[in-house]
């Protein structure tokens, strides 16, 4: 264990060398021969000190001065004082009080006297200190937890919206921002630190809402009719609802929070906005912040329908009234604070949550096991010990270490207790309890994870299912990895926890699901087919594939004629024959309105798949004839991407849909030039927009 | 010369020293520190250019290693003049100098002959 650091200044030498005498056979000594020289002592290296002794009187800056120095950096927080001096005034003794010293030593010195006051004080702080680190790591834990469960949801909605990874974060980091501002600027919110980071949190879960809503109108490229525009709307409602529903947590700061956000982000100042038409501060401020910090990053932002708006025109579109109403308090730090908003957003790009080394007890009581401690310093470990299990108890998490030297796993009480196991386990790479619990193979997946660890990052992670009670339930178990100080480091052991996150998993694996199907037919959907073609072709690159693309004929008179409702059932119908047709090792999804699309994986000839399919897939319903006309593309060569083989799929299906529909085509290289649908209008459209420009 | 006859000549308290510093190596080491100090010659040299500041400081420093070493007689004579340099203002009775100045001579004699006694 390192040996404490003690700064000693006094203007004598004499004295100086008297205490150092004193004390440097248990402590490292600096000196300083005035109050100048120890604050630019103190200034590069405060913390490295855990005590200073401090004479009064001396030349170019006395010991009050050092004091008062102390108190304005808040070093006096961090580092006990103990005062030296030959005053034996009452009034100098209380003005050193009054600045933050600990404790007053008088000259003449008594070396016993000395001694012992000064290990008092160093023991403690040195207690506070620790206390101070479990408290700081159980808060820092919690909120990485969250925050790290917030980040996955909002990526599932951003990716469903087809949105960028930033806008979330913009959001994010501008209600942040913005918060601190207003809270400069006037009393009449009263947040305290945590609200802020609260409501910052939480404004990333503004659209979650967007999930209830078709993504035939979520991303639609052109303008929203009137009755789009309406179900578009409710998303700010059926966010709110998501949170209502939730089954536990109501009472949670962060869902009362994300609820006032998702449910009124959409509000104006002015009382004109949506759903429910509240005005000025019956708006909560989380909201109103949220929703000026979504304008203002979709004004920046590139979207399908537009381009970015540079900053300063943002701001000022926004100051003038022209993107929605807002609080003008908001408005006035918005314009005052114009500049430092594109740097606060520039330094986001970098790191949003520095990982923190992790103070670590457990680390520590490791490290200062060896050497002869006293009896008094194990007194103490077992005291830190036992408020640590406290602590750990109160935490509901499995909290374990274990030593390659030892071979003994160690659980937490509350760990054992959960997992009912003893809380030493010896060599418990062959517990059968253990292999139970996690199934087999458990040690060599830890193991690989924890040999990809360095000194430098020690910190990893993984997601684990536990029997417990006989039910599986998901774990997050994050884990520290302990290297030997030598170089090469070996790896001697690890410290970690296991957090249940079953509910929230279970939760995300839902919305996982949600989000990649169509949810008139329950097939996948565009990203979501892409996301597994690509999966399988990367995984088995040297398997034969083919892509089917087609669409249903006259699927828009069937829509005219019939209503919308038989068109939902023609759709229904058509991913009913799919899924009883294909094979388990095929994939289908719906891709688009009346678009669809396969992907076979066979053997030796694709002729009579598609034949059969193809039959499967014509019929009729309620004397509506149902044909499809369909292209294939057999994928020819390894490195394909997905662009191109669904390209080829769909020239084929153009050409059969040119051939007189209700039929299909395979690829060949004759079709190579024909222009698409999609093509077509694109090039339609840029037709225009030259001729308009 | 033993360090307690040292003691002795300059009218100090060995007894108290010796039962604070719990070392007669330690304490032998400071008392042979003290002749190099020079915080004598800065009271003086203070004292004739008026810097009462520094005057004040010197004699401070000079009562704090008395107080350090038990050199009782030294020790009184500063204590009086740091507390009339303690205000800023010159001091009213001269004696008070040349009462540190004297007893400051004697302790250093004293330092001397033991010092030479040990060389010796």
């Amino acid at each position: 264990m390192a040996r404490e650091r003690i700064l000693i200044v006094d203007d004598s030498e004499m004295n100086r060398s008297i205490l150092t005498d004193m004390l440097d056979s248990e402590f490292d000594i600096t000196e300083a021969e005035n109050g100048v020289q120890a604050v630019s002592i103190l200034q590069k290296e405060s913390t490295k000190f855990s005590l200073v002794l401090l004479d009064i009187v001396m030349p170019e800056m006395d010991g009050f001065d050092v004091l008062r120095v102390m108190n304005r950096f808040h070093w006096i927080e961090d580092v006990p004082v103990i005062m030296v001096s030959a005053e034996t005034a009452s009034t100098q003794i209380e003005r050193a009080y009054e600045l933050g010293a600990t404790d007053f030593i008088m000259r003449p010195f008594d070396a016993s006297i000395v001694h012992r006051r000064v290990v008092n004080t160093i023991l403690l702080y040195a207690k506070q200190k620790k206390l101070l680190g479990i408290v700081e790591q159980q808060i820092y834990e919690k909120e990485q937890n969250s925050s790290f469960m917030v980040d996955i949801l909002s990526h599932i909605v951003e990716f469903r919206n087809g949105e960028s990874g930033l806008h979330i974060r913009h959001v994010r980091t501008l209600t942040d921002f913005l918060l601190r501002k207003l809270c400069e600027a006037t009393d009449r919110y009263q947040l305290s630190e945590t609200d802020i980071s609260v409501i910052s949190m939480a404004s990333a879960l503004h659209d979650i809402g967007k999930m209830g809503i078709d993504e035939k109108i979520l991303n639609k490229p052109g303008r929203l009719t009137d009755e789009e525009f309406a179900v578009m709307k409710t998303h700010t409602t059926i966010g709110a609802k998501m949170l209502e529903d939730l089954p536990v947590h109501q009472s949670n700061p962060l869902v009362i929070r994300a609820y006032e956000i998702c449910r009124w982000h959409h509000e104006r100042y002015d009382g004109r906005g949506y759903p429910d038409g509240i005005k000025g501060d019956e708006i909560p401020i989380s909201a109103q912040i949220v929703a000026l910090a979504d304008v203002y990053d979709a004004l920046t932002s590139e979207r399908v329908y537009k381009k970015a708006i540079p900053h300063e025109e943002a701001v000022k579109m926004i100051l003038e009234g022209k993107c929605g109403c807002f609080n003008p308090l908001m408005l006035q730090c918005l314009k005052e604070n114009a500049d430092s908003i594109r740097e606060a957003l520039k330094l986001d790009l970098t790191d949003h949550s520095p990982r923190h080394q992790i103070r670590n007890f457990a680390d520590a009581v490791i490290h200062s096991k060896g050497g002869g401690a006293s009896e008094r310093t194990l007194r103490l470990l077992d005291y830190e010990r036992m408020k640590h299990n406290f602590y750990a108890a109160m935490s509901e998490e499995i909290q374990f270490e274990y030593t390659t030297e030892t071979d003994i796993l160690m659980l937490s009480p509350w760990g054992a207790n959960r997992l009912g196991l003893p809380e030493n386990i010896i060599n418990p790479k062959s517990n059968m309890a253990l292999s139970a619990l996690l199934g087999e193979g458990w040690w060599q997946r830890i193991a690989a994870d924890l040999q990809k660890t360095s000194p430098e990052k020690p910190e990893t992670g993984r997601e684990e299912q536990l029997l417990l009670g006989g039910e599986y339930r998901w774990h997050k178990i994050i884990l520290r990895a302990i290297w030997s100080e030598e170089t090469p480091a070996t790896l001697t052991g690890v410290i970690g926890k296991a957090v249940d996150v079953h509910e929230a998993h279970t939760r995300f694996d839902e919305l996982k699901e949600k989000s990649i199907r169509d949810p008139l037919t329950k097939l996948l959907n565009r990203a979501g087919v892409r996301e597994q073609i690509e999966k399988k072709i990367q995984n088995y690159p040297t398997h034969k594939y083919a892509l089917a693309c087609f669409d249903i004929d006259f699927f828009k008179l069937a829509n005219d004629e019939h209503g919308h409702l038989f068109g939902d059932k023609v759709l229904s119908y058509i991913a009913q024959r799919l899924d009883h047709s294909i094979r388990t090792s095929d994939l289908c999804a719906r891709i688009g309105g009346d678009e669809f699309l396969i992907l076979f994986e066979y053997d030796t000839d694709i002729g009579p798949i598609i034949a059969r399919i193809f039959r499967a897939l014509c019929g009729e319903i309620d004397g509506f004839t149902v044909n499809v006309s369909m292209g294939v593309y057999e994928m020819h060569e390894e490195g394909e991407t997905y662009e191109e083989l669904f390209h080829r799929a769909d020239q084929a299906l153009y050409f059969s849909k040119r051939s007189g529909r209700a039929q299909y085509h395979l690829y060949d290289d004759s079709m190579k030039d024909i222009l698409t649908d999609s093509e077509e209008e694109q090039a339609n459209t840029d037709h225009h927009r030259e001729e308009n420009s | 010369m033993t360090l307690q006859e040292c003691y002795a000549a300059l009218e100090g308290n060995y007894d108290d020293v010796i039962g604070r510093l719990r070392s007669e190596r330690l304490v032998q080491k400071f008392v042979l520190k003290f002749i190099d100090d020079g915080s004598f010659k800065l009271l003086e040299d203070s004292l004739r250019t008026q810097n009462i500041q520094e005057a004040f400081r010197a004699a401070h420093t000079i009562k704090g290693m008395c107080q350090n070493l038990s050199f009782t007689r030294l020790q009184n004579s500063s204590t009086a003049l740091t507390e009339e340099l303690r205000g800023g203002n010159p001091p009213s009775d001269p004696s008070l100098f040349e009462k540190v100045a004297e007893d400051y001579q004697m302790t250093v004699a004293a330092i001397e002959a033991f010092k030479a006694s040990l060389e010796g």
